[in-house]
């Protein structure tokens, strides 16, 4: 019986050896598979397709199951001359959308069969790690930081003030008491209530100590008067909450999108321009974030679709639209006139300059005082670019004119433009 | 006496501090704070960002009524945005800017600050966005094929200046971006991306 038992037990282990080898052996075979065909997927497949998810094309996933292999081969590899020989499925894997599938002649059986290991293998992939989201969750917050700290700062003041007077007093009669052992008497210096009323009284009649009080009164209103004042319409540091929390540490950041993306008018107008939606939907008609929120949309992309009235899953927007309410930070005064092309354009300044380290900032705030000053102190250290510019061009040439002493009149300078009288 | 100056002291300090900090804390960065004369503020024009009660959908940024054209924008859709516009812009339209050092320079820079997240640098499709896997690649101007048919580095002036104006497949339309001159400046510079090896 033993030798039954120790003659099957070692047949089960080698078994078990044999068919975890196989297991491995297979496992490794099928991963070059995927391996080729991610890469060929990526190559050639991403710009319509994805696993998981509806693009410009169908979503891939369980796409080995819908239709046969052999179909599946004819169908990646020429697409459009299926549909010409008229076949059914052909007919209806066609009508899913007005872009065509396109034909790709250079792709072997082989690759097209790496493929399809690649997008199985996706569909297993177990869904993005949910502590991902707790990051992103894990936001807000940050403003109220300096108010709290501020009231910390004053309790903290408060307790250690009642800390010392009560030191002070354990002291005092620690004190009596050790002198008490050592046998001296001591008188109790305990003041009466209507002595302490007394000496305030006669604090009040000391002229220096008056003239000590209203000194501090005065160097401390008025010096916060005066901060009150230089402060008075400078809304440096200025953050108000937007509707939707956009991170130009993300997009220009991390991302590294340039400015002129979005923000087109800046090199060509006076207004810099908040992009309208539509420039999100270049990007966020593919980015929804979904690993970072479980699979779902970020609540914050999801509000760019409800303003558009988008339908994530049939791709089609709708009339119901609403204007996202953008808060203005930067708000210059009216009565001074400042054009972004110039400063960008002609000048070729960066933004940074003037908006502060704009590419770190999860939430925008005003950087720069946009005060007089502020102004005036960059145009006198700034040196004019005239290299390449026309206008300076003609300026030089009209001084050559005045020069040589040549008449020089107002149509010269451009005084027959139009808007010089009619603007 | 000199004990009772002391505390008294003490207590304005206390008090100073105290009252500073109050102050201090009344100005928080959600607000602008105090202002004078806010009206200074206030354009009487709109501002393009303004609402505004004159509109129906309240706002000041109108979109141009139809059959309108801003100066120096799409003056006509002669080649709407179907594959068979896309042939015909092909054969069609070509680049009506000479070709200039200093205009494919623009072109560069236009390329780079409106396109390069993508297509990458050099046109291959690796763009920064690409590399860190949060947008698909798209195909390479120099060895890649069309999803229209034919090699990318064949793409004529139209089928180029076609995609950029509406998009095809993920790419989204760059016509609010970028203006006609700009994206024949960026076509121009795409050429030179397609000869590429």
């Amino acid at each position: 019986m033993r030798s039954i038992s120790l003659f099957f037990r070692s047949v089960t282990k080698s078994l078990i050896l044999v068919s975890f080898l196989a297991v491995a052996a297979v496992s490794s075979a099928s991963a070059q598979d995927v391996a080729a065909g991610g890469a060929i997927f990526k190559q050639k497949c991403t710009a319509c397709h994805a696993v998981g998810k509806v693009v410009v094309g169908p979503d891939l996933k369980g796409v080995t199951e819908r239709r046969e292999e052999a179909w599946l081969l004819k169908w990646i590899k020429n697409a459009p001359a299926l549909i010409a020989s008229g076949d059914p499925v052909a007919k209806e894997v066609e009508a899913f959308s007005p872009a065509a599938m396109s034909a790709f002649p250079e792709l072997s059986d082989d690759d097209v069969k790496n493929i399809l290991a690649y997008v199985k293998a996706e569909e297993t992939k177990p869904a993005a790690d949910p502590k991902a989201a707790g990051g992103a969750s894990a936001e807000g917050g940050s403003g109220e930081i300096s108010n709290f700290m501020i009231f910390g700062l004053i309790a903290v003041i408060i307790i250690a003030f009642i800390v010392i007077v009560v030191l002070n007093r354990v002291i005092r009669t620690l004190e009596r008491v050790m002198l008490q052992k050592q046998g001296v008497l001591v008188e109790d210096d305990e003041v009466v209530p209507g002595d302490r009323l007394a000496g305030l009284k006669r604090l009040t009649k000391n002229k220096k100590f008056i003239l000590f009080v209203v000194l501090l009164l005065v160097i401390f209103l008025g010096s916060a008067g005066w901060m009150g004042m230089w402060e008075t319409g400078v809304h440096t540091g200025y953050q108000p909450v937007q509707p939707i929390k956009f991170s130009h540490q993300l997009h220009a950041g991390v991302n590294k999108i340039d400015c002129q993306y979005c923000h087109t008018g800046a090199f060509t107008s006076k207004n810099a321009s908040i992009p309208s939606l539509n420039v999100c939907m270049n990007c966020h008609n593919y980015v929804t974030a979904s690993d970072k929120y479980d699979g779902k949309t970020s609540p914050e992309i999801q509000k760019i679709y409800h303003a558009l009235d988008y339908n994530e899953t049939t791709k089609q927007y709708g009339n119901n639209t609403k204007p996202v309410e953008w808060i203005r930070i930067h708000n210059l005064p009216d009565l001074a006139y400042f054009n972004h092309s110039q400063h960008v354009s002609v000048a070729g300044i960066e933004c940074q300059k003037c908006h502060g380290p704009i590419q770190t900032m999860e939430e925008v705030y005003q950087y720069s005082p946009l005060t007089m000053k502020w102004c005036v102190n960059c145009h006198k250290e700034t040196e004019v670019n005239h290299k390449d510019n026309p206008y300076y061009d003609r300026l030089i040439a009209a001084h050559d004119k005045l020069k040589k002493g040549e008449k020089v009149t107002a149509a010269v300078l451009g005084g027959l433009e139009c808007s010089k009288c009619h603007y | 006496m000199l004990v009772m100056n002391k505390v008294l002291i003490i207590c304005t300090a206390f008090l100073t501090v105290a009252t500073a900090s109050v102050i201090t804390s009344c100005s928080n960065n959600r607000s602008t704070g105090i202002e004078y004369a806010r009206n200074m503020y206030d354009p009487i024009a709109y501002n393009p960002d303004q609402p505004n009660k004159n509109f129906k959908d309240g706002k000041t940024a109108q979109t141009p009524p139809a059959g309108t054209s801003p100066v120096g924008f799409d003056k006509n859709e002669n080649y709407p945005n179907t594959p068979e516009g896309y042939q015909a812009a092909s054969a069609g339209l070509s680049n009506p800017l000479p070709v200039t050092v200093p205009t494919l320079e623009q072109g560069k820079t236009l390329y780079l600050n409106m396109c390069s997240h993508c297509h990458g640098n050099e046109g291959k499709g690796d763009g920064s966005i690409v590399k860190m896997e949060k947008f698909p690649a798209p195909p390479s101007y120099s060895t890649g094929n069309s999803s229209r048919g034919g090699s990318m580095k064949d793409l004529t002036d139209g089928k180029i200046y076609h995609t950029i104006t509406y998009g095809l497949n993920l790419m989204g339309p760059h016509k609010y971006q970028l203006t006609p001159e700009q994206r024949w400046k960026i076509v121009m510079y795409v050429h030179e991306l397609q000869k590429l090896q």
